[in-house]
């Protein structure tokens, strides 16, 4: 059987697999850079405090300032509405509608890539956070007193966000995919799904207040924070300033579930990456295995799917947990809660460089439908032409096919190389003695090579 | 270094290098293999590469789907891309990225002819029903 069809609403054209000399290129060069990076003397831990300095101008007073707050607050909140009414009003062709590409392509690549870069982008733009914030304002002005919110339970950490990440990959690439039928996520679904976002987020906000969910559950402030502590922009006391790019990611890790977050980064972005390429065999023999006992075919597809996006996530936290495991041997190790804690951050890079490598080509292919086409037309009704843009398209030459690959190889190789050197730099921490610091560092090593190997093997076999 | 260190540098040293030779070794021959391929004659065995002979491959809808599975249909940048789309139903046939459409009517023939000029992966599908027939493969 062989009509599994393309997982992606949005996807005109797919990567070609990364060529084998690439390939082995990119490995040997990630394994003699990491060779090096522990080899040369960095015997100081230079990533455990961020070095936070205030911006004095003006210009980065006012982009802090209330009035801006507001002003980003209306516009998250408008853009949010806007997709949710694209999607319920517009027409079903997922790449004619605004919603689908705003919300998984604009908003869902674009902040990690952003965040990464400057720092947290989103926060200001969060309608859930900014309507939580009015609500509360709105409370006190009206009581006279604060709203008594239930404690939250510590315990639970960042689960509930790790969880929630899975479910909106879950939604697009596995809900979406419906079994040789329909190609993808439809906008209705994707603008039902973020209404019911919606009521839950604000209904918890109202349970344990808006900062405290937006820090532990608030699916979206959680994952695009997370690549935020890596950007060299960060707002403390009010106050907008410059840190030491890497070193916020240092004490991200603190809540419990941080490790799962990044994990189900990882694990979602392989999935998607693997099922038309590495997986493509196993997920079709189990696929007809559902389909022989009389499941209908949707539901195999879904069953088999979500089966094959737990196992990754299953997969790529055991070898974490085996590396963390593999530095208790080091003499002096601390106990292995504080290591699991210690390192979760060391994979944010990865994350980052996964992201990128999968889903790089998309975002600047389907930006150009984003602004064009989309921003006048957005809900492709082919009458509304409101900026001019309406009868532009996507020019696939833009970038070309080896570019590509470049980018993709690349990203790989320096994520791999930024999180050897977070884990290295907080293993400094764990072992002043320099030596044991570099020897528990193998571990982390072969973790980091087991998954740039894992990802540049995605990519030369992208599609089966 | 303590002697134990340089050991353990050594060993990672070798590792390197091993993993790298067993990466290059193990690409080798699938280099050997595009470079075949990836040329512009191909190996006569493989029935499914497009620009092969004079002869341009059809696919077959019956019933609404393409006879024989997907058809994959490889390019190198620059080729002319053709094929022809006989279908016993009336229908749209669309080669998305490059977006061509053409109306196929019951029991007709519609051919395509255009440069491959995007590399990539594309995906010619019968618009109304959804259903993907061809694969179309462009190499730089």
């Amino acid at each position: 059987m062989s009509f599994l069809p393309f997982a992606h609403a949005l996807v005109a054209r797919q990567d070609l697999p990364v060529p084998a000399w690439l390939f082995a290129w990119g490995a040997s060069i990630v394994l003699i850079v990491s060779f090096f990076a522990l080899s040369v003397a960095w015997r100081k831990p230079r990533f455990e405090e961020a070095r936070w300095r205030p911006l004095g101008a003006g210009f980065a007073r006012g982009l802090v300032s209330l009035p801006m707050q507001v002003l980003c607050g209306l516009v998250g909140v408008f853009l949010l509405g806007v997709a949710i009414y694209s999607g319920l009003r517009g027409t079903e062709a997922p790449d004619r509608n605004f919603a689908l590409t705003f919300l998984y392509v604009t908003a869902w690549l674009g902040f990690p890539f952003f965040s990464a870069l400057l720092g947290d982008v989103f926060r200001p733009f969060n309608p859930w956070r900014a309507v939580g914030r009015v609500a509360g304002t709105g409370f006190r002005a009206i009581a006279g007193q604060r709203p008594a919110h239930l404690s939250y339970p510590e315990k639970l950490g960042r689960w509930p966000a790790a969880i929630g990440l899975i479910a909106v990959v879950w939604l697009e690439v596995v809900y979406g995919s419906s079994g040789g039928v329909a190609v993808g996520l439809d906008p209705h679904a994707a603008a039902t799904a973020a209404l019911v976002y919606s009521g839950y987020t604000l209904a918890m906000m109202a349970l344990f207040g808006t900062e405290v969910w937006c820090a532990r559950g608030e699916v979206f402030s959680v994952y695009f924070g997370m690549f935020s502590q890596l950007g060299c922009f960060g707002v403390e006391d009010g106050r907008l300033g410059y840190r030491r790019p890497l070193a916020a990611a240092a004490h991200w890790a603190t809540l419990p579930g941080s490790a799962a977050v990044v994990i189900a980064s990882i694990a979602t972005t392989s999935f998607d990456g693997a099922q038309e390429g590495a997986f493509k065999d196993a997920i079709e023999s189990t696929f007809n295995w559902f389909a022989d006992r009389g499941v209908d075919l949707t539901t195999s597809l879904r069953l088999t799917d979500t089966i094959f996006m737990l196992l990754c996530f299953a997969g790529i936290g055991l070898v974490y947990l085996l590396g963390v495991r593999g530095m208790r041997t080091i003499r002096g190790a601390p106990s292995l809660a504080t290591l699991r804690i210690g390192f979760a951050h060391t994979l944010i890079p990865i994350a980052l460089a996964y992201l990128v490598a999968h889903y790089f080509s998309l975002f600047v292919f389907q930006e150009q439908a984003q602004f064009t086409y989309l921003l006048s037309d957005p809900l492709g009704t082919a009458h509304t032409d409101l900026f001019g843009t309406a009868s532009g398209g996507i020019d696939f030459r833009l970038i070309s096919a080896t570019t590509i690959w470049y980018v993709q190889v690349g990203a790989l190789v320096v994520g791999h190389v930024l999180g050897l050197t977070l884990a290295h730099d907080r293993a400094l921490v764990y072992w002043p003695n320099y030596r044991e610091a570099s020897r528990s560092q193998y571990w982390m090593l072969a973790v980091m090579v087991a998954f740039t190997c894992f990802g540049l093997y995605l990519l030369s076999v992208s599609n089966g | 270094m303590k002697n134990s260190t340089k050991a353990a540098f050594a060993c990672l040293a070798a590792l390197a290098i091993a993993v790298g030779l067993a990466a290059c070794g193990g690409s080798s021959d699938e280099t050997n293999e595009a470079t075949a391929t990836g040329g512009v004659t191909r190996p006569a065995d493989s029935p499914e590469s497009a620009s092969m002979g004079g002869k341009v491959p059809t696919i077959v809808i019956r019933n609404g789907e393409p006879v024989g599975g997907v058809k994959q249909l490889e390019y190198d940048a620059g080729d002319e891309i053709r094929f022809e789309v006989k279908s016993d139903v009336a229908e749209e046939v669309h080669v998305h990225g490059y977006d061509l459409m053409q109306d196929v009517p019951a029991g007709g023939t519609v051919s395509f002819d255009f440069p491959a000029e995007i590399e990539g992966i594309f995906e010619a599908e019968l618009e109304g029903r959804k259903e993907q027939i061809a694969e179309i493969t462009v190499n730089p």
